[in-house]
């Protein structure tokens, strides 16, 4: 039985990582009072430029920052649409989806089933021989043991500086902001931006160390998720970890189950991510009362007067 | 808020060698034609609570906007520490040392009492939640504002949230606190613990401003009072030279006419308006009624109950069984077969808000309420509906003609004459106004005036106003409000009548008695 489960769970962390990346990068933009349902388009577009920077330059880590990068930079088209023109939040969001998937489709096509580097599975010294718990979280690649740290520095980085708290207010009342001397405008783009980076690398993840190997459609959904997770994790980060991981967990069980050749039909399994994405979102939505959704998300900054 | 039992220190007189840390001199603002303060010069001293008392509209909360950096004199200029300022901004009044708390409170629902008072003024990157609440406490402990630094802000009170608000300007060392109605938002008891609170910053230098209309909370806490009014300073007189209540009352509201119109006496016939014994809601055993042909006008400061009392005749509220009768019927049964012709009008303060669309025509403002009168079956008559507003806007001459205009684009004055064209048209048997003239000019407010009187004819009219005035040229008798209460139904033909008003409305019933 355990030698069934381990390598289930290994799994089941390697594919949660490319959405806790994403999922805290949401996080971050939305308790910045920005609602980004671009994830997915940035996703796949910076999954691209990740294998692209990868595969000419040969860093993998080059290639790690370079997706974090293009990320940034789809987030700050709708950090400008939303902060700055005062644009629908939900509209330029959705319309950064369909941008980000039709450029990684259109540039990454001389791509197709070309393989890359990138990111090797390599034991961490010392923990990775604790049983059974060594072998889930310990054998994986470098970029799963940096998402270990990054929810603890999301955590630190709100409830511990006052750039973090900052950010907080000016989701949940910018006037509030603007009255304590802060500068809401500048502080929204520092969220959406370092959220933007942080779902940027959550697509990396997917070209240099999920498959090595490009293909079109990488994200498949993954961004969509993220989305819904946030609400799911009630913007807190721990949960956000819980929710990544339940969700990696359906991914790697149904390849499995697939894997098996079992009679259910292939396109039921598919689809079990989304059927829990639903039923997760229900029960967030049951026990609202406890969220801490940003008060201001989705709502831009009208200038005064 | 009847009474204040507590005990205020002893009040400071005023030497002769005190500074005034800030000046106003000759400050004048102007809002388009209207002038919203004219000509004032006022100095605060440190260490002294000084009332600014005026009834709504007067001017107070312009002034304050100017000493707090919203808007600019358009003459005049201010002076701190003897220093001429030139405020562009509200950052640069909070530089100054000038803070306001503001009727609506400007926190984060989301986060503790620390970490809003230190909002942007953290200093270094790294915070420290316990140290923070270390200093907030330190902070709250020495003015005896208390409350707990480490809850969240959505849990707590009114009167809590203040006190945050209070420690925001106290932690970035204002010196000079402005504070716009504060009680409106407290219950009695919080009340007397934000004076404690003020006394207390007072003593240790502060210089306090507290903006209100309630009498007996300024004359219980202020060192100095100043009245506004219509944008002047009335005068400034010494809380323990104060003679009575009613003066001050007097000289909040006026009593000089500023416009006249002839009042052609009318037949009054069958009663209207009924209400009989309402109780609640802020209300104390209401018992008046108004008859077809006849004004009646309720006068009062305001939040003495008005607001409650026009709510529930007007159908906003739900009055208990058997308090109101309208036309002859019982309230329910009123609003359950109203009809649009015929009935109940009622012209609301909130012109543009209550009482209008504003991003609709004048067509569509005027069918709100006579939609019926237009509907064929589930359609509208819209053609006719425009015929007829074209027929209205130019016997209301309402200006600009065009009935494309949008509610917002009509001046107030334009505005209020739309929507009595709209009541009017109706044909009410009984009229609720608010206000009608708030804010308009002498030739608006003189139209409204016509008006009300001639629709005398076919209804009876409830007249809520703050302006004395309006009340004595327009209604055949007045009904006093304080505190929920009406306490006196006086008859204008009598001459003694306006100086009965004044103690009435300070809530002085003996006095008026005699």
């Amino acid at each position: 039985m355990l030698e069934l489960i381990v390598p289930l769970l290994n799994a089941t962390v390697q594919s949660g990582t490319p959405i806790l990346y994403a999922t805290l990068g949401e996080m971050m933009t939305e308790k910045g009072g920005v609602l980004n349902l671009g994830v997915e388009g940035i996703m796949s577009f910076s999954a691209l430029a990740a294998f692209v920077t990868t595969f000419t330059t040969g860093s993998a880590t080059l290639g790690f920052l370079a997706g974090g990068c293009a990320g940034l930079f789809l987030a700050f088209i709708h950090g400008f649409v939303c902060i700055s023109c005062l644009g629908n939040q939900v509209v330029s969001g959705l319309a950064l989806t369909i941008l980000g998937l039709g450029l990684t489709r259109f540039l990454g096509t001389p791509y197709i089933g070309l393989p890359c580097e990138g990111f090797e599975k390599a034991a961490f010294p010392i923990l990775s021989s604790i049983p059974v718990m060594g072998d889930i979280l310990f054998k994986q690649d470098a970029l799963v043991y940096v998402s270990y740290v990054v929810p603890v520095l999301f955590w630190f980085f709100f409830k511990r500086t006052s750039l973090g708290m900052a950010m907080e207010s000016v989701g949940e009342y910018p006037a509030a902001a603007a009255a304590a001397g802060l500068k809401p405008i500048l502080l929204r783009y520092s969220a959406v931006l370092g959220g933007g980076f942080l779902i940027g690398l959550g697509g990396a993840y997917l070209s240099l160390a999920y498959t090595h190997l490009w293909t079109n459609g990488l994200s498949g959904g993954r961004g969509w998720i993220a989305v819904a997770l946030v609400i799911f994790a009630f913007w807190r980060p721990g949960r956000a970890v819980v929710g990544a991981y339940l969700f990696g967990g359906v991914m790697a069980f149904q390849l499995r189950l697939q894997a098996s050749g079992t009679n259910i039909p292939s396109s039921i399994l598919l689809a079990l991510p989304y059927a829990l994405t639903i039923i997760a979102l229900v029960f967030s939505a049951c026990r609202r009362k406890h969220s801490d959704m940003p008060a201001a998300l989705g709502t831009n900054i009208e200038p005064e007067g | 808020m009847s009474t204040c039992d507590f005990i205020r220190p002893a009040r400071k007189p005023l030497t002769e060698n005190e500074v005034p840390v800030v000046r106003l001199v000759g400050v004048t603002k102007r809002f388009g034609k209207v002038v919203a303060n004219n000509n004032i010069n006022l100095d605060l001293y440190p260490g002294r609570i000084k009332a600014l008392l005026g009834e709504n509209g007067a001017g107070k909360s312009t002034m304050m906007s100017m000493l707090a950096g919203r808007y600019k004199p358009d003459e005049g200029h201010i002076e701190i520490d003897g220093k001429v300022m030139d405020f562009s901004s509200s950052k640069e009044a909070i530089n100054a040392g000038i803070g306001m708390v503001y009727q609506h409170f400007m926190l984060v629902e989301s986060m503790t009492v620390a970490q809003n008072v230190l909002l942007g003024q953290t200093g270094g990157f790294f915070i420290n939640p316990k140290e923070m609440e270390k200093r907030v406490g330190e902070l709250a402990g020495r003015f005896g504002l208390d409350v707990a630094p480490g809850a969240r802000v959505c849990d707590l009170s009114m009167g809590e949230k203040q006190r945050v608000e209070i420690l925001k300007l106290l932690y970035r060392d204002s010196r000079i606190l402005i504070f716009d109605e504060p009680t409106a938002v407290l219950t009695p008891e919080e009340t007397i613990r934000l004076f404690e609170a003020l006394w207390k910053m007072a003593e240790q230098g502060k210089s306090i401003v507290f903006i209100s209309h309630k009498l007996e909370e300024v004359l219980a806490l202020a060192d100095d009072i100043a009245i506004l009014r219509r944008g002047v300073i009335e005068g400034e007189v010494d809380p323990d030279c104060v003679e009575s209540k009613a003066d001050l009352a007097c000289r909040m509201v006026g009593k000089e006419v500023i416009l006249e119109i002839d009042r052609a006496p009318m037949e009054s016939g069958k009663p209207v308006l009924e209400v009989r014994n309402l109780s609640g809601m802020g209300l104390n055993e209401v018992d008046f009624e108004v008859r077809q042909g006849e004004i009646v006008a309720l006068v009062g400061v305001a939040g003495n109950g008005q607001k409650p009392l026009v709510e529930s005749i007007c159908g906003l509220r739900k009055p208990p069984r058997d308090t109101i009768v309208i036309g002859g019927k019982p309230w329910r049964r009123f609003f359950a077969e109203s009809t649009w012709k015929r009935s109940l009008s009622y012209i609301p303060e909130d012109r543009l808000g209550l009482a209008t669309l504003r991003e609709c025509d004048m067509v569509d403002n005027i069918l709100l309420t006579t939609r019926k009168g237009f509907a064929i079956g589930p359609w509208l008559d819209k053609k006719r509906a425009s015929t007829e507003t074209v027929g209205l806007v130019e016997k209301f001459d309402i200006r600009p003609g065009r009935i494309q205009a949008l509610a917002w684009q009509l001046s107030g004055g334009n505005l209020q004459k739309a929507v009595l064209a709209r009541e009017l048209y109706r044909e009410p048997v009984l009229i609720v106004a608010e206000q009608p003239t708030q804010g308009l000019d002498i030739s608006a407010t003189e139209e409204v005036w016509k008006r009300l009187l001639e629709v005398r004819a076919m209804a009876g009219i409830l007249l809520v106003t703050g302006d004395l005035n309006e009340a004595l040229q327009l209604a055949d008798r007045i009904a006093v409000i304080y505190n929920g209460r009406i306490l006196g139904m006086l008859p204008t033909s009598d001459k003694a009548t306006p100086d009965k008003i004044g103690p009435l409305m300070a809530g002085i019933v003996e006095e008026a008695a005699v």
